[in-house]
């Protein structure tokens, strides 16, 4: 139990390295010195160190929402089955449930953009759940492939018991189109950007700022690192070792790491390979990511 | 027709309208005057059969000198290469004059400004709203460049009104003037249905900072260093505007030599900033290899205009009478060297954006402005070339250009990618047009002459990157200026933004914005 505990709050720990790391290829790659991995970090500590603007019309939903978000991707991240067969709080939910947890916390944030009644929070809202509305879908779908594989809905489908077959490959891909979009990457959405009416994400807590923004800005991170962690664990599934030397857990830890980085790299690939859609293209690319899922879904019922 | 059929044609045109005087300065400039009453008549005719939008109009407080204000409209008469321009005396009891912005749509900002400035009605124009001189902190009745104005006096303060958009699910989405990036200031106000937007309103003005006030009183030595301040993307193409104005006032030619070097220096400019719009639309699109591919075209060109002349942005190069700079055969060897290298890796960018899909599909009939759009607004310079408004200065007035033989950019579409490839034509022909100029320079001729101060006016045009700048410039018999107006390209192209954004979504007016890039300083003055 304990030995989870830690593995969760490490893992929380280390999501937000992933985007520093992203940006950090992304910058190489552009011949740039950029800034170190290390950055969203600061800005973390930035962020909880300033003062805190609210606005005026702001109800208390403004207030609440960063923590509801923290909260859903917090529980998200007990519900994974990071190294051991399942998380501390196996029985509490199933993959499912993650897809609703992670609902829940869009949903309040979506709300709280609204609630200031700032022009760009209604952008940002309107388009995220646009956005979401056609990448839940292809989410709930390549769940079905995992559990149709296991057997079970049961989170432990990811648990790095299963082989790697046609289905789990095709639903990674799926997996990866909508981490693009419900990472706010390139080419759905535009992170590096500082113009207001091309934003997605941004545009929806613009308003925030301080302490609030900064859970906000942790809850993405961990989300990122979710979704990083399903699509590395249906590609190369790995048990932790029962038995095994130092040298071994090490290796194994290596690999570890080297899978989401291998992820990190994937996504900064795309990110500085092709230019942002149009708003309305969206819709089709997240139709590819659909075809495809139900084509993983038919792959497991065919067992291939 | 030649230059004295203009004279001709337009006396057909106008059988009731007396001429009162119609002279010619300059082998480029035809000026006629005639009677207050009969200023929109002529100038109307002149639109319709020379034809031409009005390049500038502007007002000048004669007062001291004549007992009047006068306005002027400048047209351009591409045929016979000579601009036209109307002047009437407008006497100072109820300053006023017939509008033409019902009828010609590019005087209507024109119109306001003289407004503003002079207070002198247009009258019949149906928007007087102030351009420049913010109705919340700028008190009526203050007219700034009226040769009496001191400071501004207290008086009644008002607002804004901007154009309403009603209907079922209209929001308004206003932007600015503050914004995200390190941009200039101005205020958008998109009226939009969802996200397709329904109406753009501008309103600029926000970096006003009294220029042509500023002008007045100057030498001319002083007011070319001011000039490169205008528009800081210009410095070259303003002053080289200015120079050209002051000297054609006194009389001055300039050696081969230093036209050879100024043409090569402005197409420097026009290389620079080229490469950075195109880098500026991949940022945009959220494309950023081949923006960081541009970014560094556009630091190489900076550093070589460094190397060249002292200064990243080509400021101290111009002078009345000539260029400060020389450039010695390792210099021309220097900028050859680079040019070759930069070609090679233009083709390079411009390859990986043609190839990408995705960029393509951003671009391609993305904010059209059509050409009829472009034309009624007196559209000018790169935006109207990508219309299909074949007009380049360059070619109108060819000077050094034609012994390179010029080609001139031109697209049809009106889109981001019509505007996108008109730019990267114009960086190839740069490029080439820099390699004949090199060609023609020696080492050790003079490049400048000392210029004989003389009373006088006069006109100096370029053909800047965005387009035509124009300097309208009279000077004393003290040498000290009196009146300077000057018009740039932002000024004209302003409002084609706001028409060619309509119908697009909202998130592509970035895009579209980049594609015009119009500068805010050289607008606001």
């Amino acid at each position: 139990m304990l030995i989870a505990i830690l593995n969760i709050l490490l893992l929380v720990a280390c999501a937000p390295l992933v985007s520093g790391l992203i940006s950090g290829i992304k910058n190489n790659l552009r011949m740039r010195r950029g800034q170190s991995v290390f950055q969203p970090y600061y800005n973390l500590a930035k962020l909880c160190a300033k003062e805190e603007v609210v606005s005026e019309t702001a109800s208390w939903i403004f207030k609440a929402a960063p923590l509801v978000v923290i909260a859903s991707m917090l529980t998200a991240a007990v519900l994974m089955p990071w190294c051991i067969v399942a998380g501390p709080l196996r029985q509490a939910g199933d993959l499912l449930a993650l897809i609703f947890i992670f609902s829940l916390g869009r949903f309040f944030l979506a709300l709280a953009a609204l609630d200031t009644g700032s022009s760009f929070g209604g952008m940002g809202s309107s388009r995220e759940m646009f956005i979401s509305s056609l990448a839940e879908p292809v989410f709930c779908l390549v769940v079905f492939t995992l559990s149709l594989q296991f057997g079970s809905t049961d989170i432990a489908a990811v648990s790095g018991m299963h082989a790697v077959s046609v289905a789990s490959i095709i639903a990674a891909t799926a997996l990866f189109l909508v981490t693009l979009a419900e990472t706010a990457r390139v080419p759905v959405d535009n992170q590096e950007t500082h113009l207001e009416l091309t934003m997605v994400h941004e545009a929806m807590v613009l308003e925030y700022s301080g302490r609030r923004l900064a859970f906000i800005e942790m809850a993405a991170y961990i989300k990122q690192m979710i979704l990083f962690f399903l699509i590395a664990q249906i590609i190369f599934p790995i048990a932790l070792p029962v038995f095994g030397g130092v040298s071994e857990i090490m290796l194994w830890l290596l690999w570890y790491a080297a899978r989401l980085v291998i992820v990190a790299i994937a996504v900064a690939l795309v990110e500085v390979s092709v230019a942002k859609m149009r708003l309305f293209r969206v819709a089709d690319f997240l139709g590819y990511a659909f075809v495809l899922s139900i084509v993983a879904v038919l792959c497991a019922l065919l067992g291939v | 027709m030649d230059r004295t059929d203009v004279i001709s044609t337009l006396k057909n045109k106008l059988p009731g309208v007396e001429l009162l005087s119609v002279a010619q300065p300059y082998p480029d400039e035809l000026r006629i005057k005639v009677e207050a009453r009969h200023f929109k008549q002529t100038c109307l005719a002149l639109h319709t059969f020379l034809p031409s939008p009005i390049m500038m109009q502007f007002g000048s407080d004669e007062r001291a000198a004549a007992g009047c204000f006068t306005v002027t409209a400048v047209f351009v008469h591409i045929r016979s290469a000579q601009w036209v321009s109307v002047t009437v005396d407008i006497p100072p009891g109820a300053p006023g004059f017939d509008s033409l912005s019902t009828t010609i749509h590019s005087a209507s900002l024109f119109e306001r400004e003289i407004r503003e400035m002079f207070g002198i009605e247009p009258r019949g124009n149906p928007d007087l709203r102030r351009l420049h001189l913010h109705d919340e902190v700028w008190p009526q009745g203050n007219f700034p460049l009226r040769k009496d104005f001191r400071q501004p006096q207290p008086g009644a303060l008002s607002g804004y009104i901007f154009t309403r958009v009603e209907g079922d699910g209209i929001f308004e989405v206003p932007v600015g003037p503050v914004h995200a990036g390190i941009i200039g200031p101005g205020h958008f106000r998109f009226s939009v249905a969802g996200e397709p937007i329904i109406n753009l309103e501008l309103r600029l003005g926000f970096t006003h900072r009294g220029v042509e006030k500023l002008f007045e009183g100057k030498t001319c030595a002083d007011a070319v260093r001011l000039s490169e301040c205008v528009s800081g993307d210009s410095c070259f193409a303003h002053s080289l505007a200015f120079a050209q104005a002051a000297e054609k006032i006194c009389g001055a030619t300039i050696p081969a030599q230093a036209a050879y070097l100024r043409a090569i220096f402005l197409e420097l400019e026009r290389m620079y900033n080229h490469a950075g719009d195109i880098g500026g639309m991949a940022l945009d699109v959220g494309f950023s290899f081949p923006a960081a591919h541009a970014s560094l075209i556009k630091e190489a060109i900076l550093q070589l205009n460094e190397q060249l002349t002292g200064s990243r942005y080509l400021k101290k190069v111009n002078a009345a009478g000539g260029v400060a700079a020389d450039m010695a055969a390792a210099k021309r060897a220097l900028l050859l060297a680079t040019l070759k290298r930069l070609k090679t890796d233009f083709q390079e960018l411009v390859k990986s954006l043609y190839a990408s899909a995705s960029f393509m599909d951003r671009v391609d009939t993305t904010g059209v402005l059509r050409r009829k759009t472009a034309r009624d607004l007196g559209v000018v310079g790169l935006v109207g070339r990508a219309a299909g408004i074949p007009t380049d200065l360059r070619r109108v007035f060819p000077g050094v250009h034609r012994e390179a033989q010029f080609k001139m950019a031109l697209q049809e579409s009106g889109d981001v990618l019509a505007r996108l490839r008109v730019r990267v034509f114009e960086f190839e022909e740069s490029c080439r047009l820099i390699e004949t100029f090199v060609g023609k320079l020696a080492d050790g001729q003079t490049t400048g002459v000392e210029p004989q101060l003389k009373a006088g006016s006069g006109l100096g045009y370029v053909e800047g990157w965005r387009g035509p700048v124009l300097y309208w410039l009279k000077i004393d018999s003290a040498g000290l200026i009196e009146r300077c107006k000057i018009v740039d390209p932002s000024f004209h192209n302003w409002p084609g933004l706001a028409y060619a954004v309509l119908g697009n979504i909202i998130p592509d007016f970035p895009l579209c914005n980049k594609s015009f890039d119009l500068s805010y300083s050289g607008n606001d003055l």
